[in-house]
């Protein structure tokens, strides 16, 4: 059986090392003996949401971001389907605030996300959020350990539970002691440095989950 | 000359002077103090010399030193700045240090510019050629985005509107033509335009400037360099001013290449290279300096400190070799593929200021490339982020079994006293470097300190 791992837009969001996550989780699938194919879903490529079992969504430039938010709005419906459905999906920094109703980057320019989440993102105050940041997560009762380099807030809706609460750093806004977000499968957050490498216990339980959808899936397309 | 520059360069060129005798080496200082008194002082500093500025992510300081090279082949007065000394303070410095006196004859000032200085530079001097070499994604905590560093350094050739504009065409980012100034590019030529590649996903600088689509290449040389095409709206690469005709050979010593039916041969290896000796040979070249010239400039400059440095230590071959983004260390990776004997690999990663405190960029560089190569008898890890590089290296691919760390410098440097294979290269951040160096001097295999 094989892994399908979805690269959204691993062409153009893929700075500072993210792309790290992607070869963590090649790897710890490997090591389980699973085969894994990769594919790198772009501009006006179709994203299909039955055909994956992890989306990995990096972080980009200004630049590629305002490109990529674009480019998802005709994503939109069947990525939607995919975050319902259960799917498993890692959001990183601008892949992250691309989940979310939108972003308005630091010149000001307003993006479009896709409203997968209920949050949103602006860059209002000018300084970076940067240094090493600890946050616990209740659901697996893990500590999670990382950098962070955004400037970026993200404003959680009341009823969205954050990834991990702030035991040191700044987190989504500098202000809710929240640091990134999760719904369903859909894991999203600022981390550098990268989060999969640093926290082998969150790949684990994100392996797992996959692993699980990977399965079932197999058993659809066989019956 | 006004009384108060006089007197800025007198302060200036004392306190050179006490520097030099009371400490072990030069520095900014002189520049900060003359600055100090008199802001202008560039201006009147630089008026007789017909100035070079070289900038870029990758590669400033081996162009800089080619380009000095074969200038001295045709001008007796070529003045550069040292390594480091690529801010403002630094390069009034510098222009303070030149105290030779050649009477009328032409004189020439080719200096390395930190990529957020050239406009604090181009204030003052009106220079005849800014040359910029790539810009690549460089650590995070530096200027960020490549789009930033790109207008910072627009920025500064702006405020000079006659300087020519040289430029490698084989980037795309630097094909967008919004400045006055005349702009030449120099690149590889590649006469095939069937071939249809993208390059490496995690590669950043691919969209077309004119469409906004992914580009295409018919030929990539490294990252996002090469014969791009946008497959979308039929943008393309730039015509060439400076074209390098072939690669005749590439070895880990040294490159054999043609430019213009010319062959050149450089004793510092790497593709890399050969684009930094095209960019100090289209400089060169402007410059009138006739081609004979040219090549005996190009072929004998010595390996330029730090960048590839080669060491015997105890009949071993020791290679060092300093990284600090993953394009470079990337192009690293491409010479140790060239290598025909075995070899150990020490990487050392270290996060001090000076080394860029964000080190996730290694998972960005290519260690799966090399992670099972046949002659390589075993990969050693030190520096204070060892256990990282480690994590990384086992991810890439390499032998868990053939795969150490090593704590001390001290114990790094018998490990190459006593390796296992003949060849050893050792990849360093810049204060890891400075560490293993240290030891060196301690246990007298080096003598000199490093210049900084």
């Amino acid at each position: 059986m094989t892994l399908e791992i979805c690269h959204l837009y691993g062409n153009l969001m893929n700075t500072y090392g993210d792309n790290g996550n992607l070869l963590m989780l090649q790897y710890a699938a490997k090591s389980q003996n699973v085969k894994v194919n990769t594919t790198l879903v772009s501009l006006g490529d179709d994203f299909n949401a039955d055909k994956y079992d992890i989306v990995f969504f990096g972080g980009g430039q200004d630049y590629e971001q305002s490109l990529v938010s674009k480019d998802i709005q005709t994503k939109k419906n069947e990525l939607l389907k995919y975050i319902e459905n259960d799917g498993v999906v890692i959001g990183i920094c601008g892949g992250y605030q691309l989940l979310g109703h939108y972003y308005i980057n630091a010149s000001g320019q307003y993006l479009n996300g896709i409203g997968a989440i209920d949050f949103y993102s602006d860059s209002k105050s000018s300084t970076r959020l940067i240094g090493d940041i600890t946050t616990y997560n209740q659901r697996f009762d893990i500590t999670l350990y990382g950098y962070e380099n955004h400037a970026g807030r993200t404003y959680l809706g009341k009823s969205v539970t954050p990834l991990g609460e702030i035991k040191e750093g700044y987190g989504n806004n500098g202000e809710d002691k929240t640091e990134g977000c999760m719904y369903k499968n859909t894991f999203c957050s600022y981390f550098h440095g990268p989060i999969l490498v640093r926290n082998q216990a969150l790949t684990k339980v994100i392996i797992d989950l996959a692993l699980a959808n990977m399965n079932r899936r197999q058993k659809y397309i066989n019956a | 000359m006004n009384l108060k520059t006089k007197i800025a360069r007198l302060a200036g060129r004392s306190s050179k002077y006490l520097l030099h005798r009371f400490t072990t080496g030069g520095s900014s200082l002189p520049g900060k103090l003359a600055l100090a008194i008199d802001p202008n002082i560039l201006t009147s500093l630089s008026k007789d010399y017909r100035t070079i500025i070289i900038t870029g992510t990758n590669g400033k300081t081996v162009t800089t030193g080619l380009t000095v090279n074969i200038l001295k082949q045709h001008y007796n007065h070529v003045l550069t700045n040292p390594t480091g000394a690529n801010m403002q303070q630094g390069i009034v410095s510098t222009f303070l240090s030149d105290n030779k006196d050649t009477g009328s004859e032409e004189k020439f000032a080719v200096l390395e510019v930190d990529e957020a200085s050239v406009k604090h530079i181009t204030k003052y001097i009106s220079p005849e050629i800014i040359l910029v070499t790539n810009i690549f994604r460089d650590q995070m905590d530096r200027y960020g985005e490549i789009y930033t560093t790109y207008n910072l350094i627009l920025e500064g050739v702006k405020k000079s509107p006659d300087t020519i504009l040289m430029m490698n065409g084989d980037a795309p980012i630097f094909s967008t033509p919004d400045v006055p100034n005349e702009r030449r590019y120099f690149g590889f030529q590649n006469n095939d335009k069937k071939t249809d590649i993208l390059a490496h996903y995690n590669t950043d600088g691919i969209i077309c400037p004119q469409c906004e689509n992914i580009l295409h290449y018919h030929m990539i040389t490294y990252s996002n360099l090469g014969d791009f095409f946008c497959p979308h709206c039929g943008f393309s690469r730039p015509a060439l001013s400076y074209t390098l005709t072939s690669i005749d050979e590439l070895t880990t010593e040294s490159s054999l290449f043609t430019i213009d039916g010319e062959q050149y041969n450089l004793q510092v290896a790497g593709q890399y290279n050969i684009y930094n000796a095209l960019a100090a040979f289209s400089i060169a070249q402007y410059l009138d300096v006739p081609s004979k010239l040219i090549k005996t400039g190009v072929h004998s400059a010595k390996r330029i400190f730090g960048r590839q440095e080669s060491l015997y230590i105890n009949g071993n071959d020791v290679r060092i070799n300093l990284i600090k983004n993953p394009v470079g260390f990337n192009q690293i990776i491409e010479l140790i593929k060239l290598e025909t004997e075995p070899y150990i690999l020490i990487t050392i990663l270290n996060d001090r200021h000076a080394d860029g405190q964000d080190i996730s960029w290694i998972w960005d560089g290519n260690f799966e490339d090399i992670a099972a190569d046949t002659l390589n008898r075993g990969a050693y890890v030190s520096g204070i982020r060892m256990q990282d590089l480690q994590t990384r290296m086992k991810v890439a691919g390499f032998n868990e079994e053939q795969l150490f760390s090593i704590k001390e410098p001290r114990d790094v440097l018998s490990l190459i006293r006593n390796s296992p294979a003949k060849k050893v290269y050792v990849l360093a951040t810049y204060t890891g470097m400075l560490d293993l160096r240290k030891e060196m001097v301690e246990q007298g295999i080096l003598k000199e300190r490093m210049n900084i």
